[in-house]
């Protein structure tokens, strides 16, 4: 190959057995273009136009609400983005003092930690020395919502540079993080940001159209819808991060088990994750949701169910590859137990594909607990929830009122378009990457 | 010192559903069909063929990373086909094996350091003092110094010689008395070769080593190789010492083998007795001698019997119909 | 005899992560009609660059950043939507349609690994029709599988198994169809990368012979890359070295095997092993080439160099003539450079 630094050599291998595998390189007449690397100018129009919609939508969201919150909420978010500068400038002092060999890189995290730590505290005691009645809520609205905001801020300040050089595959990531996050943020501060109560009944008109006074309109029950979409994030992001969690700690571990050992147990495993795989998922999950129950954890586990099979066949798939590696066979030839094997040689080389499912995941896990509570299946019925407004949103379809159902359904669009767009660069960036050394 | 006898494996073929239902027998990639060999302590025993001939086969067989469809491995006395659980573990220090591609032999994700002490790790062996002291006397040894420098590096920041050489620390760690050598210089550039062949006879002298070296490239095998024996199909044709298989070879094969090796040298003449065709499938090889239909000194004797291996000059096995007599 | 390709102080860099590795370094290059021009050097030396870049196939990271690739066209191509004039040609300056045109019907490649350049889910035959259609659109298809079976037929393989899928060949004969492919449409200039590096030394034997008989049937000239000095010496009429991404010595096959001038050329040679001279002692270069993203000034061998100088140090030396006939870029056959 080409060129003398292995770096290079790898990405040029991946490149022409790409392109290679691809075509042919006598069938491909066309100069080699990268993937994603080089997109045309439409697809970044079109890029920005989504991307900015979403986010700006949902900033303006937020926006809207403190605007007309007579409450608390302009002091939060101050506080929230004070703390994240907070944030942002110790892991600026931490790039520094590892630069100078003060601390290593591991320890270094701990200086942010530390700081985090001693915020916190300051905001505990600020909080139940100014609202001792709901000091608890303030604080985490103040303190995690900082703590969101700091992390957007570093993951631009530190990741921006790295994922720039991916061109439009990084371009994704950043985007889908940033909408994650904007809505992961809207969640925690929504108590203190929402102008009304979003459980309480006749605040304003019953169905009421977008005013000034209530800027997305009024449910049919009277209740803010603007307060009803900010707050309704919470189920769905629970949902979604309860189900991802028990899918990563059930699949993950069952395919590096089952596929490294092999033979009987393997191929018994394989047969019960297929059969579940080759079940339509909403209607499994609608089965489930319906024998379990509502609640949160239940719902959760029904999406669980559902999504634990795409797991344990992308472990799979990447252990038979991984396993066949020299330097795996090495560590048997080196007397290793299957276990060390397992989590010091396989594991590393199967999590990055398993988080690009994850993440995937998320985005399904989100339209199918919409699709849950959207038949009935999923909450008590006096949970602000967009599934719910949804449902009932279609009720009121009819009468002409667009709005109940337009605005949660766009966000859990934008919610499961963040998620999807972080799985889709995430893909493209981590899986070069493993090849690299192969 | 190492002693095979019979040795067997067959790999069963994959079939289709509708193969599987309808045929009852099984196919078999016969990659190592009934060999016997014996290699001497201290000796460096080369081990010849093309892919297909099951020489990669062997050399995993004899190191248990493959288990054996039947026969034996004699080894320090025992026979180690059978043996499992922990003194298979222990035995495994005794047995080493290095691959031929260094990039893909080494974690990417692991510095050379940690690589190197983690066969001291995998086998619970010292404290981690003692594994880092190991790992850094290694490194020395294969002429990685000063050692502290590469402890930290990652893979991708040596070059190709240096990665082969972690290799052989890694392997030579835990103080093998055997040690099977896949192509340990294929990948390795031309300019370094020698040096690579040079470090692994020291190793052999300073650690009382016996080698299976397994290559394709008889060129580059003759300046090792203390005994060569040639392998087609799983069997073995031709064993020998390495001076008389250069300067003698018998068998038609071996000769064919040699003479299709380049040779540096614009003014050599061009041999004539390449074999034409290709290795055939090692699943139905061909009944009687397995080189009879490219053999271009093939008789009505060579497709009706096997031909055994036997000892034809002094040190010198051949299984040919030519020289059995 | 006039040259089918002249190449002039190209340079090929790829952009990484780390910088700018400059992997082909203004690289003079002749090669005349009907002769074959052996391209050697070790791994990373850009020899592979060199050839992709001749098809402008330099992938992704990578980019031509100056030179003349310069063919002589021996006919005028017409192709839907534009037209390439005969005679001696840039083409660096030719814009996509024009260099799709040219290649695979006066420039072909073929690769190191047969295994994946065929598509597994096409049989050969449709291999043969489309790479043909794709360039003579008005052949029919019985045409071209007739035209491919006689390919076949020349490289040894029975016609009639133009119908199987490449799962169904062993190695050598894949890399035989896709010479096949190659020389479907009569290239002037077969660039071949490592064709048999990926096979056993039988296979390999038997596919450069047949690669000297085509080259004779169809009037090629062939570019050989590859790190195997044994191959070039029994095919090449010509050799180049190069080393970090620089040619270092360009000569007639005869005189680089027996009076190697550059140091480095010496040393390679020394460190080949011959199986017909058993007692040859194998000789090795110490060290390692520099790193291409960090280069070093003036001659890149220097550090592994015995005859190193002072003058090495300043710049590389540039590929000049000598009387013998070689081009030798080292400064111990400069005139008016003292010797140690």
């Amino acid at each position: 190959m080409p060129t003398l630094t292995h770096e290079l050599d790898c990405e040029l291998k991946l490149v022409l057995t790409q392109t290679k595998s691809i075509k042919g390189i006598f069938l491909q007449l066309a100069p080699i273009r990268g993937t994603f690397e080089g997109q045309s100018k439409r697809w970044w129009i079109i890029f920005i136009v989504i991307i900015g919609g979403s986010l700006s939508l949902v900033v303006s969201l937020i926006l809207l609400a403190i605007n007309s919150n007579s409450g608390l909420g302009v002091h939060v978010v101050t506080a929230n983005i004070i703390i994240g500068l907070i944030i942002l400038y110790s892991d600026i002092v931490r790039k520094r003092v590892v630069k100078y060999k003060l601390l290593s890189q591991r320890l270094s995290i701990l200086l942010i930690a530390g700081i985090s730590g001693v915020i916190a505290i300051i905001t505990m005691g600020l909080s139940i020395f100014f609202i001792p009645a709901a000091w608890i809520e303030f604080f985490g609205a103040v303190f995690f919502g900082g703590f969101v905001v700091g992390i957007i801020l570093i993951f631009l300040y530190e990741g921006f540079p790295i994922l720039n050089v991916y061109k439009s595959s990084g371009w994704i990531t950043i985007a889908g993080f940033l909408i994650v996050s904007a809505i992961i943020y809207m969640t925690v501060v929504a108590e203190w940001i929402v102008p009304y109560d979003p459980f309480t009944l006749n605040v304003g008109p019953l169905l009421g159209p977008p005013t000034p006074q209530f800027p997305l309109g009024t449910t049919s029950l009277g209740q803010d819808l603007l307060s009803r979409t900010i707050a309704g994030g919470a189920i769905m992001l629970q949902v979604a991060f309860v189900s991802v969690i028990i899918c990563f700690s059930i699949g993950v571990p069952l395919g590096l088990f089952a596929s490294y050992r092999g033979g009987i147990i393997d191929n018994t495993v394989s047969l019960i994750m297929n059969a579940i795989f080759a079940f339509p998922g909403l209607i499994l999950a609608i089965a489930i949701a319906a024998i379990l129950g509502p609640g949160v954890v239940n719902m959760a586990l029904a999406i669980a169910v559902v999504y634990i099979p795409s797991y344990f066949r992308v472990v799979r798939s990447r252990v038979i590859t991984v396993k066949e590696l020299p330097y795996v066979e090495a560590s048997v030839a080196l007397g290793g137990s299957e276990g060390a094997i397992v989590s010091r040689y396989i594991l590393p080389n199967v999590i990055p594909s398993a988080i690009v499912v994850m993440s995937i995941n998320f985005a399904d896990a989100i339209l199918v607990a919409a699709g849950l509570t959207f038949v009935g299946l999923g909450l008590p019925i006096d949970v602000p929830d967009w599934g719910w407004d949804l449902t009932f949103g279609s009720h009121q379809l009819i009468t002409g009122a667009w709005w109940v159902i337009t605005f949660p359904g766009l966000m859990i669009v934008i919610l499961a378009l963040g998620f999807a767009l972080i799985g889709e660069g995430l893909n493209e960036i981590l899986t070069p990457k493993l090849e690299k050394g192969v | 010192m190492i002693e095979v006898k019979n040795l067997v494996k067959y790999f069963p073929v994959q079939k289709g559903f509708m193969d599987a239902l309808f045929t009852r027998e099984k196919d078999f990639v016969k990659a190592v069909d009934d060999v016997s060999f014996k290699i001497e302590k201290g000796e460096i025993f080369g081990l010849a063929g093309e892919s297909g001939s099951g020489k990669t086969t062997v050399g995993r067989l004899c190191v248990r990373l493959t288990p054996a469809t039947s026969g034996e491995i004699i080894f320090e006395g025992q026979d180690i086909t059978k043996i499992k659980g922990k003194q298979l573990r222990l035995l495994k220090r005794r047995l080493q094996i290095t691959f031929q591609d260094p990039t893909s032999s080494l974690n990417p994700r692991m510095t050379i350091g940690n690589a190197i002490a983690d066969a001291l790790r995998l086998q619970n062996i010292g404290t981690r003092t003692e594994q880092r002291k190991q790992t850094e006397d290694a490194l020395e040894r294969v002429g990685l110094s000063p050692a502290s420098a590469f402890y930290d590096r990652y893979p991708h920041q040596l070059s190709g010689g240096q990665r082969q050489r972690v290799i052989f620390a890694r392997a030579f760690i835990l103080r093998p008395a055997f040690v099977v050598t896949d192509e340990p210089v294929a990948m390795v550039d031309v300019s370094i070769r020698a040096q690579i062949l040079n470090l692994m006879r020291d190793l052999q002298k300073e650690l009382d080593l016996t080698y299976l070296y397994i290559t394709h490239d008889l060129a580059t095998a003759r300046h090792i190789c203390d005994r060569i024996g040639i392998m087609y199909l799983g069997k073995f044709f031709e064993i020998a010492d390495s001076r008389a298989i250069y300067e003698n070879a018998l068998h038609p094969y071996t000769v064919g083998l040699m003479s299709a090796i380049p040779v540096p040298d614009p003014k050599a003449e061009k041999s004539e007795a390449i074999p034409t065709g290709e290795i055939p499938s090692p699943i139905n090889p061909p009944p009687g001698c397995r080189f009879h239909p490219r053999c271009p000194r093939a008789f009505e004797r060579c497709p009706k019997e096997e031909p055994e291996l036997l000892l034809v000059e002094k040190n010198h096995w051949v299984a040919c119909h030519l020289y059995s007599d | 005899m006039t040259n089918l390709l002249q190449i002039e102080n190209l340079s090929v860099e790829y952009k990484t992560r780390r910088g700018i590795a400059r992997a082909v370094d203004n690289v003079f290059l002749n090669l005349e009609e009907n002769k074959t021009l052996g391209l050697a050097g070790e791994s990373g030396c850009g020899k592979s660059t060199l050839g992709l870049s001749i098809m402008r196939l330099v992938p992704h990271p990578g980019r031509i950043n100056e030179g003349k690739i310069l063919f002589n066209l021996d006919e005028s191509l017409i192709f839907e939507g534009g037209s390439v004039e005969k005679g001696q040609i840039d083409l660096m300056q030719l814009d996509d349609n024009q260099m799709r045109a040219i290649r695979g019907r006066k420039l072909a490649y073929i690769f190191q690994d047969p295994m994946t350049s065929l598509n597994p889910l096409i049989r050969i035959g449709d291999h043969f029709t489309e790479i043909i259609q794709a360039h003579e659109e008005d052949v029919k298809k019985d045409e071209a599988i007739n035209r491919g079976e006689e390919i076949l037929e020349t490289l040894g393989i029975l016609p009639e198994r133009i119908t199987d899928y490449p799962h169904q060949f062993s190695g050598g004969m894949r890399q035989r169809v896709m010479i096949g492919l190659g020389i479907a449409l009569r290239p002037r200039l077969l660039i071949a990368d490592e064709p048999t590096t990926a096979l056993d030394v039988i296979v390999e034997a038997q596919i450069l012979d047949e690669l000297a008989t085509l080259k004779k049937q169809f009037n090629l000239s062939m570019l050989l890359i590859t790190h195997n000095l044994g191959v070039l010496a029994q095919t090449a009429d010509d050799i180049a070295i190069m080393y970090t991404g620089r040619v270092m010595e360009i000569a007639k096959t005869e005189s680089l095997f027996e009076d190697p001038k550059h140091p480095y050329t010496q040393c390679l040679l020394k460190a080949v092993p011959d199986v017909r001279k058993p007692d040859k002692t194998l000789a090795w270069i110490a060290g390692a080439p520099p790193d291409l993203i960090d280069p070093i000034p003036g001659c890149m061998f220097r550090p592994r160099c015995e005859f190193a100088m002072e003058i090495c140090a300043t710049q590389p030396p540039p590929l000049e003539k000598l009387d013998t006939g070689q081009r030798v870029a080292c400064y111990l056959y400069t005139k008016g450079v003292s010797k140690k």
